[in-house]
This record gives structure tokens, C-alpha cells and sequence, in this order.
């Protein structure tokens, strides 16, 4: 067994939102060849067809107003063009398309091309560089947060594409009841930021189960204590609000949130562990819930289907959804001092890769489990049995002493 | 390894003013049907339609999530008290027992003869 793996026993992901792949790492083509990012040819036509370049011109806050949207017709425009043929083909050239539908301006349409440069993300860039980046991370649905996040807690969203109440019914327990009710006991919590954020999505088991609950403080403090459950969820600040030690910026970098804030947020979050008794038993996951309506080249590929179906009025496309194609590619980072430096990983995931790679890690064999997740790959290989050396991305022999620190 | 400097954003970058979001509206909707499973004191007054900016969407969002989390602490609070009440009820019904065996006992002696006692020199 790799000791990467072997001392493994705590999996941490934070879930960032509405970013994606190029805009945030795209920059990262320049310095890394093997990081599919952003190349000069690259371009979607604006409404007059006109092609519009990506460029390194995005900023941290006040640009990409009013938020792109997002929403599973919006994403459907982006990745299609417009084309609504029964055989289409998707090509990534909708985006300056749908952005204009938002305000009719032609000259704002185009900084839905725009890309941060390297230098602007500090934390994410070299956080990306230093550990495994994600070339073929995507989104699990062309749609909105909501039934994003479903797919990290639950492996599926339950046929919903659209940002309504999801009532969860069984067969499908989320990936903390599945722990917590195993034998043995397993140990999960989802860290909210605070009570004000709160979180974004599982209100029923907060209701249920408040017990599964933290703040970042206490998420803080169980690092320095060495007190981290076998898998931990981390939710951002979602808003800006006030509190009695002061201000609280929305951390969350959902658009008009500042991106700076959010990338202090997470460099606190890897110091924590860098610095925790038990950074050499933890990997943590960086990802983002989907792109937001930012463009991104890549062709989401198809996948094997849901056992739902999202009818063509729950679609608002006049065309019916059976989850058989994924959303559009995210930013996704695998930190692990057992990460060889430089790793860029090509295989194809998505959000179901979360409860798939946990489950799996934690319990072994466990059903019932949505299509979805059952077909998903995971990104941390099960520590039983023979580890297939090509997949397992915890691989050095010994544990890296020159991974990065950020002054925060 | 020199520590990499990262930047904190600027005071303008905070604004509870901003117009709440159509992700923040969903959140207040699903905690809005969570609060009105709440028992009646533990519900706000906030009409959640009237919620425009992030400012007030967190503040609802604070008060609906804190009084999940009281409602809880209570409950678990009563549990433990509704404990010790029961066996204060099996104590008094043994307590009860023992005084019924003690006034049987007492009852019996005083029926038996009484016993003479001769070499005291005592008269019978």
C-alpha cells in the first residue's frame, strides 16, 4: 500500500462557486502545456458574429454584472450555440450569445470571455500547480447551484434541474448519513461558515441532524487540534453581513462577490491543515460548484444517465433532460503532500465523484447508489486491496517537505 | 520556503446593500420552509418577501438557523430531564411499600402476649 494512501484517514472538500476552468486556470496554459487552458485561438462570436477572443482581463469584483446566467436553458444556449436541431453538436459557442440576452449590450457580452491572469489568484494558481489539477472536472448538470451541489451530497439531484425545493425521499441517503449510520461509526460534518451564511443546501438535514453541523471557527480549531472528522464539506460565505467582531465579506466568489476574498478563504483553509497534526493524513479537495455562465472550451462529454428524467417544461427548453450529458468544466485541485508536484490528471469527473470516491474510500462496498455515482471515477483510490499505480495520485514515497505557505 | 503574500480585498469590497441574489432568495425560501416546522416561539417575524439585500437576507438566515439549532438543544434538554423524574415516581411507590411492611410489622407485635419478666422481679 502507498503510505500516501495508508495514512490517509481524513477527506476535506470545499466547494467554491459559479467559476470556471479558464477563467480561473486557464492563465496556467502559458506555464504548464499539459494544463488544457486558455490558447489565443479561442474565441465565441458575439451577436453581430464577430468572434470575441478570451483574454487575461478579468476583475476581482464589479465586472460580470448582472450575474451570467446560469440557469439550464442559459447553459444549454452556451454550450450549443443556439443550435436546438434533434442531432446538434455542442461547441462551446454560445456564451457572448447568452450573455447579451442579459442587457442588450454588446461591448459588456464580451467580458464573459475574460479570464483572470495568473498573478491575480495567487492561492488557486499555485495551488493548482503545486499539487493535481483537474483538466476534465465538470459540473454533474448543465445547470444551476442547487442541483450542482445535490450531486456532491447525494450523487444525484433527484431529476431536478432548476433551483426549487428539493425534498429529498430515499432510496439515496447523502454521503453523511451513510458514515455516520455505518458499522463501524464513520465521523462526518459540513463546516459553515457561520449562522449568517449558514448552508446553502441541505436545509433537511439541518434540520434533522443539526448535530452534523460546524462553523469555520470550529472547522479552524478541530485542525489545530487534530480533531477533523473521516470526511468534511466546507460551504463559504455566502453573503456580506455583519457580525460583532466586525465585517464578514462574502468569500464564496460567486459573481458580484470579491475573488480576492474568496482566495484569502482558501489559503486560511490550506494553512489550517498544512499546519494540523494531521496534514500528512489529509487530502482536500478545492472545487467549484459550476462554471456560472463564464466560458470555458471544453466539450462537456455525455455519461451515463440518471435513473431520472427532467421533463422538456422542467427544463424551460422544450426538450427533456435525462442527465446523460455533464455541465461545464470546473476548477478542481487535489492537495496532499503525498501529490507528486506538477500532477495534471485527464480523467473525467464530476460531483458524484464525491460520495463515489468517499463512499468508497470509507465504507468499501455500499448501496444503494444512484447511476450516476455507481459510474462515476473517483479520485482517491479505496485503501483496500491491490491501488492501481497509474490512478493513485497520493504516490510519493515519501512526504513532499517543500510544499507552499501563504502569508494571510 | 518564503511564504506567498495574498491579498485581502478592499473595504468597498463589502456591501450588505447589494441586492440579494437569486441563489440567496432560494436559500431564504428553503429556510423558510424549515422555520414553519418550527414550533410558533421559535419562528421569526420576518416576511420574507420583503428581503432585498444580502444584509437582511442574513440576518433571517442567522435567526432561522439558530433556532433549528435551539429547538434541538431543548428538546434533548427535556429528554434527560423527564428521566429522573420517573424514577422519583418508582422511589416514592417503593418508600410507599416499605411503610405498608413496617405498619404490618408494628401491627403484628403489638397482637402478640406480652412477655413476663420475672427475674427483674417486675410484676406480671
Amino acid at each position: 500500500m502507498p503510505p500516501g494512501l495508508d495514512k490517509l484517514q481524513h477527506i476535506v472538500v470545499l466547494m467554491m462557486e459559479n467559476r470556471s476552468f479558464d477563467h480561473m486556470l486557464g492563465s496556467l496554459k502559458a506555464v504548464n502545456p499539459n494544463i488544457d487552458g486558455v490558447t489565443p485561438n479561442l474565441s465565441n462570436p458575439d451577436t453581430n458574429g464577430s468572434p470575441v477572443p478570451a483574454q487575461a482581463l478579468a476583475e476581482f469584483q464589479a465586472q460580470l454584472q448582472p450575474d451570467p446566467d446560469h440557469h439550464f436553458p442559459a447553459v444549454d444556449l452556451q454550450i450549443f450555440g443556439g443550435d436546438t436541431s434533434p442531432n446538434r453538436k455542442p461547441n462551446m459557442q454560445g456564451f457572448v450569445k447568452s450573455y447579451f440576452n442579459q442587457q442588450r449590450d454588446l461591448n459588456h457580452s464580451q467580458k464573459i470571455m475574460y479570464y483572470f491572469a495568473q498573478k491575480d489568484l495567487p492561492v488557486l494558481t499555485t495551488l493548482a500547480l503545486e499539487f493535481a489539477v483537474f483538466n476534465r472536472w465538470f459540473a454533474s448538470i448543465p445547470g444551476p447551484t442547487i442541483c450542482n451541489r445535490a450531486f456532491a451530497h447525494y450523487g444525484t439531484s433527484f431529476g431536478r434541474v432548476d433551483m426549487n425545493l428539493i425534498y429529498i425521499n430515499e432510496p439515496f441517503k447523502s454521503i453523511y448519513d451513510r458514515l455516520i449510520g455505518a458499522t463501524p461509526k464513520h465521523t462526518s460534518k459540513l463546516y459553515y461558515y457561520d449562522t449568517a451564511s449558514s448552508t446553502m443546501e441541505i436545509t433537511n438535514l439541518l434540520e434533522h441532524q443539526p448535530e452534523l453541523f460546524g462553523t469555520f471557527p470550529q472547522f479552524l480549531d478541530d485542525c489545530a487540534k487534530g480533531n477533523l472528522p473521516d470526511y468534511a464539506f466546507i460551504e463559504p460565505n455566502f453573503n456580506d453581513h455583519d457580525t460583532d467582531s466586525g465585517e464578514e465579506v462574502a468569500n464564496d466568489q460567486h459573481p458580484d462577490h470579491n475573488v480576492q476574498a474568496g482566495e484569502l478563504f482558501m489559503a486560511k483553509i490550506y494553512n489550517a491543515i498544512k499546519t494540523s497534526p494531521l496534514w500528512p493524513n489529509t487530502a482536500l479537495l478545492i472545487v467549484y460548484d459550476e462554471h456560472g455562465g463564464i466560458y470555458d472550451h471544453v466539450v462537456p462529454p455525455a455519461c451515463k444517465p440518471d435513473q431520472f428524467t427532467a421533463s422538456a417544461n422542467d427544463t424551460g427548453t422544450g426538450m427533456p433532460f435525462a442527465f446523460d450529458r455533464l455541465g461545464v468544466r470546473v476548477p478542481a485541485i487535489l492537495v496532499s503532500p503525498w501529490i507528486p508536484k506538477g500532477t495534471v490528471v485527464d480523467r473525467v469527473f464530476d460531483h458524484a465523484s464525491i460520495p463515489a470516491t468517499v463512499t468508497n474510500f470509507f465504507l468499501g462496498d455500499y448501496s444503494p447508489r444512484s447511476p450516476r455515482e455507481i459510474n462515476a471515477d473517483v479520485f482517491i483510490e479505496p485503501n483496500a486491496g491491490p491501488v492501481d499505480a497509474a490512478r493513485n495520485l497520493l504516490s510519493l514515497s515519501t512526504m513532499r517537505t517543500d510544499c507552499p505557505d501563504f502569508d494571510v | 520556503m518564503v511564504a506567498i503574500q495574498v491579498p485581502r480585498p478592499p473595504k468597498s469590497a463589502f456591501n450588505p446593500n447589494r441586492p440579494v441574489s437569486a441563489l440567496l432568495k432560494a436559500q431564504v425560501e428553503y429556510l423558510h420552509e424549515a422555520e414553519r416546522r418550527l414550533p410558533l416561539r421559535y419562528r421569526s417575524e420576518t416576511y420574507i418577501n420583503a428581503i432585498k439585500t444580502e444584509g437582511e437576507a442574513s440576518e433571517y438566515i442567522r435567526e432561522v438557523t439558530e433556532a433549528i439549532h435551539n429547538a434541538h438543544a431543548e428538546a434533548a434538554a427535556a429528554r434527560v430531564r423527564v428521566v429522573p423524574k420517573r424514577r422519583a415516581v418508582i422511589e416514592i411507590a417503593a418508600v410507599a411499600d416499605e411503610r405498608a411492611e413496617r405498619k404490618r410489622a408494628s401491627t403484628a407485635k403489638k397482637r402478640r402476649p406480652r412477655k413476663t419478666t420475672g427475674e427483674s422481679g417486675r410484676k406480671k
